[in-house]
């Protein structure tokens, strides 16, 4: 990990729910966690993708009769054996049926993609967001953006996983005011199991990202913890990370309720359905609310968090 | 209604009127609602049947012959005022029935009612049933059948040298003539009723005859005189119409049974009646009761598309004061005051036959309010009036009245985000008008600045500097497609139904195919195709206007124009200060993608030659589905930031706008463009060939300065950057973008603020208008069953955003299941 130079699989813009204001969002491919209730599985490879759409395939056969590798048996069908991701049959796809995840985009390019946004940005207050996959994989190219933006007055945020090398993105976290942290499961052994590796880096990221916060050498630095029935919901998981929010003065978190709409692309990508996932109720949410509450801790909704109350109160 | 988010009553009225939430309904407003909301619709015949009665009467016959035609009308109107029968509905706290039913559409001899002829034999059965007694169908028969060439259609074009513009009006192919119906649409001079009373006009005509000289010192010819006299006649049968009612009111108020609240009421509705609109408001009440007793006047003197009532929180702004002042109102009350006058607004339809629906489905005559803005001077006039207006809509939140908002640069916040908050409860209410652009293109249009800045909205989204303007602003919508289909068929359709048309040149006879080497070539035959569909239009439009000034005269509307008084002419003379015809293109993006494309694959990358392209639309893709499906794909278009698409949409725009600036009406009113298309662009659609941006022969157009259904790829931001993008200046009659947002997106305090600033930016870049559906989950269900009725809904999935009709049904229904917790 770590090639310099990433790809981008989306671009988003008029996102309300990730950072202040209007904020545009940049998907970077790649993430060194596989958790089980992942709703943007396209975001997991470094490497591009192609996924198939069959809904909007119109069986016009050009993916069979174009590929020069042969890979196609049949319409939208791909033997990923034989691909050699010349993406000559999502070009040729004419109803965007095969899809093509993750483009290389330089700096210049991004910059000039995000540039009409930029007035909105502005008068709203809002900003540009990293998100993913995870965008600390590339240190180099987000601290570039990051610069070229903040230097023409555009808002950064950054959404991370948490699993990353501290000191290699020290020169992205200087260009950020915000960040938002995401944590999941508290019981190392079981973060494992669900998430595909540790938590410990990630606590120890986030306890050093505090203290450079409490020391105003480093950004905001916002958890966010996703509801996902039976996986992070126990009693246990949210009393562990309240103590240990708490020991590290932070007294406010975002809670992302588990929602299944990014399911239709595991198929898009062949991949099996994951089972014993499911929307948390209304009930369990307030129960959760109640829980941090307890422990002094203020639960805000993505796109609701009072940022500035707790900004200035630090 | 449940589910408005109610405020406590507070003391503080500005507080009442600027915070969250709104002020709930009173039970009397909720019953008046509920009642009309389940009375079936029917068609009124007072209005035909008094009008007969009138020419069959001694009176009449005499005045047909010995009057001039000004009078003879204005006595028919008189007639029609003074006859009609008084009825006061439960609860109602502004009085005056638009017609003899609930709900009914006026059936005008003299218009183009005669359409519902059409429907005769399953008016009970249709889409939007219309409930008659048997014996008053046979009535709607007679009346139709023995007047049917009364009509100022029938005498403009029933005449066999003019037998194919006759077809086209019927094929509705190329345009569709609105102001064949009536010209209806204008925002008088309510300033004047409000403030002087209709005394002065009355005053002013009686000084014009007795001195025998306009206002300027010229005499007066024979016309004049008569026009003068037009006014006084119909003035004394609005004050007759008044009185009636007064006496209806006072009447019921002794009725037994009357709680002593519904007699002072109906006493105090009495007495307003008794006093305007003839002589000026003293209070808020009789502010609002003399709008409507004219606004009652000018549906019964035209038609009642588009009537429309202006800014009254300006208006009316010196009455509200005064009374909260005196202590004789609060805000509670003149908010229950105005829903009732929201309400007054329902009993009024549209009467279009099943045939004619498709063109302007919804079943509304949008009487418009607008509210906010600036003063002649530039200054921000928001107020407290403007805010409760709103208030007052979210009451009802019925489809009329229409209510639109100015927003300019000093527009106070609190303003802005309430009129996002009154959008989130769902009704697609209020729309958004950008004043800078607007101004700027009023300007252009001739008028003054100050006049300018003191325009309201017409109907949807037409423009008029109120009470000043006589803007036939909804004359005829155009089809600016097909002109491209006919540029490459040398005026022809690719497909002319036999029998009926043939392979019949309508367009012009441009050059074929094989002769257009090069883009130039096509975008000039592109432009042939709509000068010519222009000059055939406005000719119809001269016979209109010819019929208009022959038979059917508006004094009323005429008393509500400036100009005229003035002048000494009505407005189909001419008398208006500022005169205007206004035609509508629909499907502007389709024609703008249409040329881009067209370019890119035969001149740019040279995929086809023209005839080869051409050959594929004449067979509408057949066999060539992938052909089709990567154009409507893979292709840059407009609506999304690109500024090469969007500057073909401007292209085909400045086409449409230079054919029209090359006319004037035959009142001397300059022809502007505008891009609504109500629902022309589904009626036109379904006359219009395949086009280059791979839609198919027969399917839905683009709809007003939206883009097409499906292409705007990169969300609402590049849509509205792309809508500011294009040149507005000379598109007078302004345009409407529609977009639409899942209610998940745009809830709650985030929503409203993401919208607030969305909209500032988009109205700083120049926008004109736009218009916003916030959608719920029924709605969503509905599009789930039926999708082809709701197109284009975007829904925020995980990290993407799609079209709702794209998904598969497992996640539409994961959509819809959604619950509330803010998922991005």
């Amino acid at each position: 990990m770590g090639s310099a130079k990433p790809l981008i699989f989306s671009i988003q813009h008029f996102c309300l729910h990730d950072g202040p204001g209007i904020r545009s969002l940049v998907f970077f491919k790649g993430c060194p966690l596989r958790c089980i209730w992942c709703q943007n599985i396209e975001s997991w490879k470094q490497e591009p993708e192609i996924a198939f759409k069959a809904h909007l395939c119109i069986n016009c056969g050009r993916c069979v009769e174009k590929c020069p590798e042969h890979a196609f048996s049949e319409v939208g069908k791909r033997n990923s054996r034989f691909c050699r991701y010349c993406f000559t049959c999502t070009d040729n796809c004419p109803s965007g049926a095969l899809t093509r995840f993750g483009v290389s985009k330089s700096v210049e390019d991004l910059m000039e993609e995000l540039r009409p946004e930029f007035s909105l940005f502005k008068t709203s207050g809002g900003g540009v967001t990293f998100t993913g996959g995870e965008p600390t994989l590339y240190p180099e190219f987000s601290s570039a953006l990051a610069k070229n933006l903040h230097a023409e007055g555009i808002d950064v945020t950054l959404e991370t996983c948490g699993l990353f090398n501290l000191e290699k993105i020290r020169p992205l976290l200087q260009e950020l005011q915000l960040m938002f942290f995401d944590i999941k499961v508290f019981d190392e052994a079981r973060h494992r199991k669900l998430c595909g590796a540790g938590n410990t880096d990630i606590k120890n990221n986030l306890k050093s990202l505090v203290n450079d916060w409490n020391k105003k050498s480093g950004p905001f630095v916002w958890p966010r913890l996703p509801i996902v029935p039976d996986m992070t919901d126990g009693y246990d998981n949210i009393k562990g990370w309240a103590g240990f929010l708490n020991d590290l003065g932070i007294s406010f978190l975002t809670i992302v309720p588990y929602h299944p709409m990014g399911a239709n692309k595991r198929r898009w990508l062949g991949l099996p359905p994951t089972h014993n996932l499911r929307i948390p109720t209304d009930e369990e949410i307030h129960s959760i609310e109640r829980l941090f509450l307890n422990e002094g801790i203020k639960v805000y909704k993505p796109g609701g968090e009072n940022i500035k109350e707790h900004y200035t109160g630090a | 209604m449940s589910s408005l988010p109610h405020i406590a009553p507070s003391t503080n009225p500005e507080n009442l009127i600027q915070s969250e939430g709104f002020i709930p309904p009173t039970p009397r407003i909720t019953a008046i609602r509920t009642e009309l909301l389940s009375t079936p619709y029917s068609i009124c015949l007072e209005r035909p049947k008094l009008l007969e009665e009138f020419w069959r009467s001694k009176k009449g016959r005499q005045s047909a012959k010995t009057e001039h035609p000004f009078v003879h009308r204005a006595l028919g109107l008189q007639y029609i005022f003074s006859h009609r029968k008084p009825r006061i509905y439960d609860g109602e706290l502004i009085i005056g029935n638009m017609t003899s039913k609930r709900i009914a559409p006026n059936y005008y001899i003299e218009g183009g009612s005669i359409n519902i002829l059409e429907d005769i034999t399953h008016l009970g059965k249709r889409t939007i049933p219309l409930k008659l007694t048997g014996r008053e169908t046979l009535e709607l028969l007679r009346i139709g059948l023995q007047n049917s060439f009364k009509s100022v259609g029938a005498k403009a074009v029933l005449r066999p040298s003019r037998f194919s513009y006759f077809l086209d009006f019927f094929r509705a192919k190329r345009y569709f003539v609105t102001e064949e119906a009536g010209i209806g649409h204008q925002v008088g001079n309510y300033r004047m009723v409000v403030q002087e009373g209709l005394l002065y006009p009355y005053e002013e005509a009686q000084q014009r005859l007795t001195e025998g000289k306009l206002a300027d010192g010229s005499l007066l010819n024979a016309d004049q005189k008569e026009f003068f006299r037009s006014v006084i006649v119909t003035i004394d049968g609005i004050r007759k119409m008044a009185e009636n009612l007064a006496d209806e009111a006072g009447e019921l108020a002794l009725q037994p049974g009357v709680t002593e609240k519904r007699k002072v009421e109906l006493l105090e509705s009495a007495k307003a009646c008794r006093h305007v609109p003839f002589e000026p408001a003293r209070t808020y009440l009789e502010g609002l009761q003399a709008v409507w007793l004219v606004h009652m006047a000018l549906n019964l003197e035209d038609f009642e598309q588009g009537l429309s009532f202006g800014r009254l929180d300006q208006i009316l702004l010196p009455l509200y004061r005064n009374d909260i002042v005196q202590g004789r109102l609060t805000p509670e009350l003149a908010t229950e005051i105005t829903a009732s006058f929201c309400l007054k607004a329902c009993e009024t339809i549209p009467l279009y036959s099943e045939r004619i629906d498709k063109f302007y489905s919804g079943n509304g005559v949008a009487q418009a309010l607008t509210l906010g803005g600036t003063d002649a001077e530039g200054n921000d006039v928001t107020n407290e009036l403007s805010g409760l207006f709103l208030h007052a809509y979210a009451q009802v939140l019925t489809r009329e009245p229409a209510v639109h908002v100015r927003i300019h640069p000093l527009t106070p916040d609190w303003f802005f985000h309430k009129s996002i908050e009154l959008l989130q409860l769902g009704s697609s209410r209020p729309s958004l008008f950008g004043d800078t652009a607007i101004v700027r293109a009023l300007e252009e249009a001739g008028m003054t600045k100050a006049h300018a800045r003191d325009y309201a909205v017409i109907g949807c989204v037409e423009m008029a500097s109120q009470g000043r303007t006589y803007n036939s602003s909804d004359a005829t919508l155009f089809n600016l497609p097909l002109c491209l289909e006919l540029a490459l068929n040398e005026g022809k359709k690719f497909h002319g139904k036999a029998r009926i048309e043939g392979p019949r040149r309508f367009g012009a006879p441009t050059p074929p195919v094989s002769a257009l080497k090069t883009f130039d070539d096509v975008m000039e035959a592109f432009r042939s195709q709509v000068l010519h569909g222009i000059d055939d239009m406005v000719k119809v439009i001269s016979w209109l206007e010819e019929a208009y000034r022959a038979i059917r005269t508006t004094p009323v509307n005429s008393i509500m124009t400036q100009g005229c008084l003035d002048k000494g002419k009505d407005v189909t003379w001419g008398g208006g200060l500022y005169d205007y015809t206004s035609i509508q293109a629909a499907g502007l993006a389709d024609a703008g993608d249409s040329l881009y494309i067209l370019n890119k694959v035969v001149f740019e990358d040279k995929r086809f030659n023209l005839e080869e392209f051409v050959r594929i639309l004449r067979d509408n893709f057949r066999g060539r589905e992938d052909l089709r499906v990567e154009l409507a794909n893979k292709y840059p278009r407009y609506g999304n930031g690109n500024s090469a698409a969007d500057r073909m949409t401007q292209l085909a725009a400045d086409a449409f706008a230079d054919a029209l600036w090359a006319h004037k009406n035959t009142r001397g009113g300059q022809y502007v463009p505008g891009f609504y298309s109500m629902t022309c662009h589904v009626g036109f659609g379904k006359v219009t060939g395949a086009l280059p941006n791979g839609r198919l022969n027969g399917t839905r157009l683009s709809n007003g300065l939206a883009p097409i259904d499906g292409s705007e790829r990169l969300g609402p931001t590049a849509v509205l950057r792309s809508a500011a993008s294009l040149d507005s200046k000379r598109w007078m009659n302004c345009y409407a973008l529609n977009m639409k947002f899942d209610k998940q997106v745009v809830q709650g305090e985030t929503g409203r603020k993401a919208l607030v600033h969305l909209f500032k930016n988009y109205f700083a870049q120049g926008g004109m208008q736009v218009q916003v559906n916030v959608l719920d989950t029924e709605t969503l269900k509905a599009a789930k069953k039926d999708p082809s009725s709701y197109p284009g809904i975007v829904v925020r999935v995980a990290g993407y955003c799609a079209y709702f009709n794209d998904l598969q049904p497992d996640v539409q229904d994961e959509i819809i299941e959604r619950t509330p917790h803010g998922i991005g």
